[in-house]
C-alpha cells in the first residue's frame, strides 16, 4: 500500500464490484413489477387466450433481459418468497413387495417386510441390509429361500447374493425414473423455477416456489407412473380433421372481430417462426437373430411417393404482400398455424416436406409429423379442450406431447420445439410386460440405441401388434408423454426389441429410464414436507431488512463514540463489508434465506471484532508513547496474528456446518463463511487505507482513536 | 472514551476455585439434561407442525379444545411471533395438515385463518438430523482441538477444548432452564444446533484472542513467572473481550426482539452463548491453561509477581 491511488482504488473497487454484480438483482426487481403489471393485466383478460397473449408480448418485450437478469440475480430462499420444500425417498419396502413373484408372496414374506419397514424408519442402514437380516431372522426358521420369492431373469446364477445385488441396484435405478416422471409432471402443473435434485441415492429434493396447496401436490408426486405403447395415428383422417376446426374456429372468430384482432397480433404464429424438420430417424426392429422375417417384411414395405400439391385453382394471395398474406393466412387458420405440419410418404429415405392447410386434398399415404414451441404449447391446449374442438378429431383418437427434455442454456431464451402426436386412444400394450431395458452402442451403425426385452405374453402381443403395423409408429407413452415414436420396420417375435434413432447417450439413457419404468415401478414417498405461506416470507423479509438496519445503526453509533475518527473509519469499512458479502453471494449464485440474513447480522456484530483487536493495540501503543503514525504500523502488524487465528476458528466451524448441515443451515453457514473472509479484508486492508488516507491528508492532529487524553 | 484503563485484575489467583466450579457445571449440565431432557424440535423428533394466523386473537385454551374436537387428541399448541398466530404441533397422518385447515375453518367459520407454514418431518429425517448435529459439534471440537495444537501447542488446544464443552453444557443448561420455566419457549432444533455451534466457534475465537497475547507476552516478559504473564495477557485484551461481546450483544439483542418469530430461538441461544464464551476464556480456558503447565508439563508456574502494568 504504498502509493495513494493504490489505497483509493482498494476503497473503490470493492464499490464498483458491488454496483456491477448487483445491478441485476435491481434490474430483476423492476422487471419483476413490470411482469406483475403485465399478469395483472392478463389476468383481467376476459378468456384464457387473450392471457395468454398478454404474457407472450412480455416475453418478446423483456423476456432475454428478464432471464438473465433472474439468473444473475441475488435469489431469495423458500422461507423468504414463500413455497414448497419436499423430500422424497424410493420406498424400498414398497419397492421389494412389487419386485416379488406375485404368486410367491406369502404370510412368511409379508411378516419380513413389516418388519423392516417398521425399522428402516428409524435406522439409517440401507433397506435392502434391513430386508436381508430380517429375511434371515423372520423366513429362515421357517425354511424358505430368497430364490423362491424372486425371479431375476437367469435361473443359472440365481444365489441369494446375486438377487440381494439386483435388488440394491433396483432401488438406486428406481430414483431415475422418479426424478423423470416428477420433473414432468411439475412442468406440467406450471410451478415456475422448480428445483428438482437428486441427493444420494435414493432421495430427490424438491423446491417448489409460490406452490402452498401441499394436498394437490403431494398426489401430484406419489402417484406411479404409467407406461403405455399406442399406436400413432398423424394420418391424413388428422390433419383434414385439423382443417375442420381451422374453418370451425375461423368462422367464429369472423363473427366477433375483437378476439380476431387478438390473434393477429398474438406471436405464437408459426407462419413467422423457422420450424425445423423433425427426423424420423427412430425404429423398431427385432434383436432376435433366429427371427428372419425382417428384409420380408421391409420388401413388402413399398409406399408410392405422392407429392403434396396445392389443388387450389384460384390463389387467395395474389397480388397480396408477405405481410398480409401472413396475415390472411393466420386469420384463415387459428388451429394449425400455432404449430408447423411435415408430411414425408417413406419414412426410409423420403424428405419431409412443410404442409399448407390451403390444400383440399392430403395424401393418404406416408406419415404425417407436427411440431409446435412451447410458447404455443399452453393455447393449443386451450383449444382442445373446446368440446366443438374436441368432437372435430378423428374417433378414439387423442393427441399427445413430446416429453419436454431439461432445457439447454440456449433453449432457456429460445424455448425448445416439441413434436406431437395423434394416438390412438386405447393402448396396444401396457409396460408390465418389459423385463428390462438398456441402452447400448450399435456395432454396425456406431449410433446409440436402447434394447428391450418382454416376458412371453407380452412377446406373443407385441409379435402381432408389430407384425399388424409395419411402417407405422408406434408411440412409448409414460404418465401421458411421449418419450419416442419409432417406426415399425418389421414384425418382432421373440420379445427383443431395439429401437434406434437416439442422437447422443443422454437421449439413450433417457429412453432406457423410461422402458424401464414398464419392468418397474419406482414407488416414491413423502419423508420430508415444509410449506412456508407467502404471507409469512413477507413478514421474514421486512423482519430481516428492519432487524439488519437497526443493528447496524447502533453498531454504527457505538464505534464512533468509543473510537472517534477511528470508529468512522471502522463503520465506512464496516459498509464496504456488507457490499463485498452482497457481491460474493450474489457471483457464487447463491440464494439469501432467513438464517442467511441472521449469519449477516452476526458478522456485522463481529466484524467490528477485527477492528477493535486493531484499535486497542494502536490505543496501548500510544500509550507506551509512541508517535501516531508508528502506533498504526505496529497496532496493524500485531494484531494480525490475533485476528488471523481466531477468524480461521470460526471459518472452519462454518466450514464443518455447511458440510454436516442441510438446507437453512447450510445457507447460515455459507454467508457466515463470506462474512469472515471479506471481514478479514475490509478489516485489515479497507480499514489501513482509510486512516492512511486521512493521514497524508495532513490531519495527522485531528485523527484520534478515541484514547483517554492522560498518555 | 476508554471503559478499562490499565487494569491489573489478578485473574488466574482463584483458578483452583474456577476449576472445580466450572467442572462441577459440567457435571450438574450433564445430571439436569439427563432428569430433564430438553425438548425437541420436529427437526429432531420427527412430526408434523402447522403455524396459522387468526384474523381475531383467542386463548391458547379455546385453540386446544377447537383442535382436539377436530380430532387431534394430544396436540401441542403455542403462540407463535404475532397476535393471534399460532404453532400447532398434531400427531402425524396423511393429510393432517389439511384435515387441520377444514376442521379449524368449521371451527371459527367467523374467524378465517390463514396458512403460515407447514412443517411435515419423518422420523427417519428427524433421526439423522440427531446423528449430522452431533457430528457436527463433534467434528468442529477435534478440528479446532488440531489447529490450536498445530498453532500454539497441544496444553491451549486442551485449556480451550475444555472452555468450548463448557460452553456447550451451561449455554444447554440455560436453555433448558428457559425451556422449564417457560419464560422462552424452546425447543432444540436446527437453528438451535447452528447457533450452539457459532457459539462453539465464537468461544475458540475469543480463546485464541488471549492465548495470542500469552504467545507474545512470554516473549517480551522473559523471566516472570507464568501466572503473571496469563494475567497480563487477559488484562491487556480485557477491553477488546468487552467491546466485541458488546457490540455482538447488541446485534443479537435486535435480531432476537425484531428478528422474527423464526430466529427468536436462534437469537436467544446465541446471545446466552456469546456471554458464557467470555466467559470461560477468562476464567476457564486460562485456569486449565496453567493447570496443565503445573500438573501434566511440571512447571512452575508461580504466583503473580507483577504488581503493576506499566511498563
Amino acid at each position: 500500500m504504498k502509493s495513494k491511488i493504490g489505497k483509493i482504488a482498494l476503497i473503490v473497487i470493492p464499490i464498483i464490484a458491488a454496483i456491477f454484480a448487483l445491478y441485476p438483482t435491481y434490474n430483476y426487481s423492476q422487471l419483476e413489477s413490470k411482469r406483475a403489471d403485465y399478469l395483472h393485466r392478463a389476468n383481467q383478460a376476459g378468456n384464457s387466450a387473450d392471457s395468454l397473449a398478454i404474457m407472450n408480448e412480455f416475453k418478446k418485450n423483456y423476456g432475454q433481459e428478464y432471464q438473465s437478469a433472474k439468473e444473475n440475480s441475488l435469489q431469495l430462499g423458500l422461507d423468504l418468497k414463500g413455497g414448497m420444500y419436499v423430500t422424497m425417498e424410493v420406498d424400498v419396502v414398497k419397492l421389494l413387495r412389487e419386485t416379488a413373484q406375485k404368486e410367491a408372496i406369502d404370510d412368511t414374506f409379508d411378516r419380513v417386510l413389516e418388519a423392516t419397514e417398521k425399522e428402516s424408519q428409524t435406522s439409517d442402514e440401507s433397506v435392502v441390509d434391513i430386508f436381508s437380516r430380517k429375511f434371515n431372522e423372520i423366513a429362515k426358521p421357517e425354511g424358505k429361500s430368497l430364490i423362491s420369492y424372486f425371479d431375476l431373469g437367469d435361473i443359472s446364477n440365481a444365489s441369494e447374493e446375486a438377487i440381494l445385488d439386483e435388488l440394491t441396484k433396483n432401488a438406486d435405478g428406481a430414483i431415475n425414473q422418479a426424478q423423470e416422471v416428477i420433473r414432468q409432471r411439475i412442468d406440467k402443473y406450471g410451478v415456475s423455477e422448480p428445483n428438482i435434485q437428486k441427493q444420494g441415492s435414493r432421495r430427490i429434493l424438491l423446491e417448489l416456489p409460490g406452490v402452498t396447496d401441499e394436498s394437490q401436490i403431494r398426489s401430484l408426486l406419489e402417484t406411479t407412473a404409467r407406461l403405455e405403447f399406442k399406436l400413432v395415428r398423424s394420418n391424413a383422417e388428422l390433419v383434414q380433421s385439423f382443417q375442420k376446426i381451422d374453418a370451425m374456429l375461423a368462422s367464429k372468430s369472423s363473427k366477433s372481430p375483437a378476439a380476431a384482432a387478438t390473434t393477429i397480433t398474438d406471436t405464437a404464429n408459426v407462419t413467422e417462426q423457422v420450424v425445423p424438420a423433425p427426423e424420423a430417424t427412430a425404429e423398431l426392429k427385432s434383436t432376435d437373430t433366429t427371427a428372419k422375417n425382417n428384409d420380408v417384411a421391409s420388401t413388402t414395405d413399398t409406399n408410392k411417393k405422392e407429392e403434396v400439391t396445392k389443388a387450389d385453382t384460384s390463389n387467395p394471395y395474389e397480388g397480396l404482400s408477405e405481410k398480409a398474406a401472413q396475415n390472411l393466412y393466420s386469420s384463415k387458420h387459428p388451429f394449425t398455424r400455432m404449430f408447423a405440419t411435415f408430411w414425408v410418404g417413406d419414412t426410409k429415405d423420403g424428405q419431409m416436406q412443410p404442409v399448407s392447410y390451403d390444400i383440399n386434398s392430403f395424401p393418404q399415404q406416408g406419415n404425417y409429423y407436427f411440431r409446435i414451441h412451447e410458447d404455443s404449447l399452453a393455447k393449443l391446449k386451450i383449444m382442445l379442450k373446446d368440446s366443438k374442438v374436441k368432437s372435430l378429431l378423428p374417433f378414439d383418437t387423442e393427441l399427445a406431447f413430446q416429453a419436454k427434455s431439461e432445457a439447454s442454456d440456449a433453449e432457456k431464451i429460445t424455448g425448445q420445439f416439441l413434436d406431437f402426436y395423434g394416438l390412438k386412444s386405447e393402448p396396444e400394450l401396457t409396460g408390465d410386460v418389459i423385463v428390462d431395458a438398456g441402452k447400448n452402442v450399435d456395432p454396425t451403425s456406431n449410433s446409440w440405441v436402447v434394447n428391450m426385452s418382454m416376458n412371453s405374453d407380452g412377446s406373443d402381443k407385441w409379435a402381432s401388434i408389430t407384425g399388424a403395423n409395419v411402417g407405422k409408429r408406434i408411440a412409448i407413452v409414460l404418465d401421458g408423454n411421449v418419450y419416442s415414436a419409432p417406426n415399425v420396420n418389421a414384425k418382432i417375435s421373440g420379445g427383443s426389441s431395439q429401437i434406434s434413432g437416439m442422437a447422443n447417450a443422454k437421449e439413450a439413457s433417457l429412453l432406457e429410464i423410461v422402458l424401464k419404468a414398464g419392468a418397474l415401478k419406482a414407488p416414491v414417498k413423502i419423508i420430508e414436507e415444509k410449506v412456508v405461506g407467502a404471507s409469512l416470507g413477507d413478514d421474514s423479509i421486512s423482519s430481516g431488512i428492519n432487524s439488519t438496519l437497526f443493528a447496524f445503526g447502533l453498531v454504527i453509533l457505538f464505534m464512533i463514540f468509543y473510537y472517534s475518527r477511528a470508529g468512522l473509519v471502522a463503520d465506512i469499512s464496516l459498509l464496504i463489508n456488507i457490499m463485498v458479502i452482497f457481491t460474493i453471494l450474489a457471483s457464487l449464485g447463491g440464494t439469501l434465506s432467513l438464517p442467511g440474513i441472521a449469519g449477516i447480522v452476526l458478522t456485522l456484530g463481529m466484524a467490528v471484532d477485527a477492528n477493535i483487536l486493531i484499535f486497542e493495540r494502536v490505543r496501548e501503543e500510544l500509550n507506551k508513547g509512541r508517535s501516531l503514525r508508528s502506533a498504526i504500523d505496529e497496532g496493524f502488524s500485531k494484531a494480525m496474528s490475533a485476528i488471523f487465528d481466531s477468524n480461521i476458528t470460526t471459518f472452519m466451524t462454518g466450514l464443518i456446518l455447511y458440510y454436516v448441515g442441510t438446507g437453512l443451515i447450510r445457507g447460515f453457514a455459507l454467508t457466515l463463511m463470506i462474512g469472515i473472509l471479506s471481514t478479514l479484508f475490509t478489516a485489515i486492508m479497507v480499514s489501513r487505507s482509510l486512516i492512511e488516507l486521512q493521514l497524508s491528508d495532513g490531519k495527522n492532529s485531528s485523527f484520534s482513536f478515541g484514547q483517554s487524553k492522560n498518555s | 472514551m476508554q471503559f478499562f484503563d490499565k487494569t491489573n485484575i489478578d485473574f488466574v489467583a482463584k483458578r483452583k476455585i474456577l476449576i472445580t466450579v466450572s467442572l462441577s457445571t459440567i457435571v450438574f449440565g450433564l445430571i439436569i439434561a439427563f432428569i430433564f431432557p430438553p425438548k425437541f424440535g420436529i427437526d429432531f423428533t420427527g412430526g408434523t407442525e402447522v403455524g396459522v394466523k387468526f384474523a381475531k386473537t383467542m386463548p391458547t385454551s379455546e385453540l386446544r379444545t377447537a383442535v382436539s374436537e377436530i380430532g387431534f387428541g394430544s396436540s401441542e399448541i403455542k403462540t407463535f411471533g404475532s397476535e393471534g398466530s399460532f404453532l400447532i404441533r398434531i400427531q402425524d397422518s396423511d393429510n393432517a395438515p389439511e384435515i387441520l385447515k377444514n376442521g379449524l375453518n368449521n371451527k371459527f367459520s367467523d374467524n378465517p385463518h390463514e396458512v403460515l407454514k407447514v412443517d411435515k418431518i419423518g422420523p427417519k429425517i428427524g433421526n439423522e438430523m440427531r446423528t449430522q448435529a452431533f457430528l457436527a459439534i463433534l467434528f468442529s471440537a477435534m478440528v479446532i482441538l488440531l489447529y490450536l495444537a498445530f498453532r500454539f501447542e497441544f496444553s491451549f488446544g486442551f485449556a480451550a477444548l475444555v472452555a468450548l464443552v463448557h460452553d456447550i453444557m451451561v449455554t444447554f443448561l440455560i436453555v433448558i432452564i428457559f425451556q422449564k420455566t417457560g419464560i422462552f419457549s424452546l425447543e432444540i432444533d436446527q437453528t438451535i444446533l447452528a447457533a450452539m455451534l457459532t457459539v462453539v466457534g465464537y468461544s475458540i475465537n475469543d480463546t485464541v484472542i488471549i492465548f495470542d497475547r500469552v504467545r507474545e507476552n512470554r516473549d517480551l516478559m522473559k523471566g516472570k513467572s507464568l501466572v503473571s504473564i496469563f494475567n497480563r495477557s487477559i488484562n491487556e485484551t480485557l477491553s477488546r473481550s468487552v467491546n466485541t461481546t458488546l457490540t455482538t450483544e447488541l446485534v443479537l439483542l435486535v435480531l432476537l426482539f425484531f428478528g422474527g418469530p423464526t430466529l427468536e430461538g436462534f437469537a436467544f441461544t446465541m446471545f446466552v452463548g456469546f456471554i458464557v464464551g467470555t466467559y470461560s476464556s477468562i476464567f476457564i480456558a486460562t485456569p486449565f491453561a496453567l493447570w496443565y503447565f503445573a500438573r501434566v508439563k511440571k512447571l512452575d508456574v508461580g504466583e503473580n509477581d507483577v504488581k503493576s502494568i506499566t511498563a
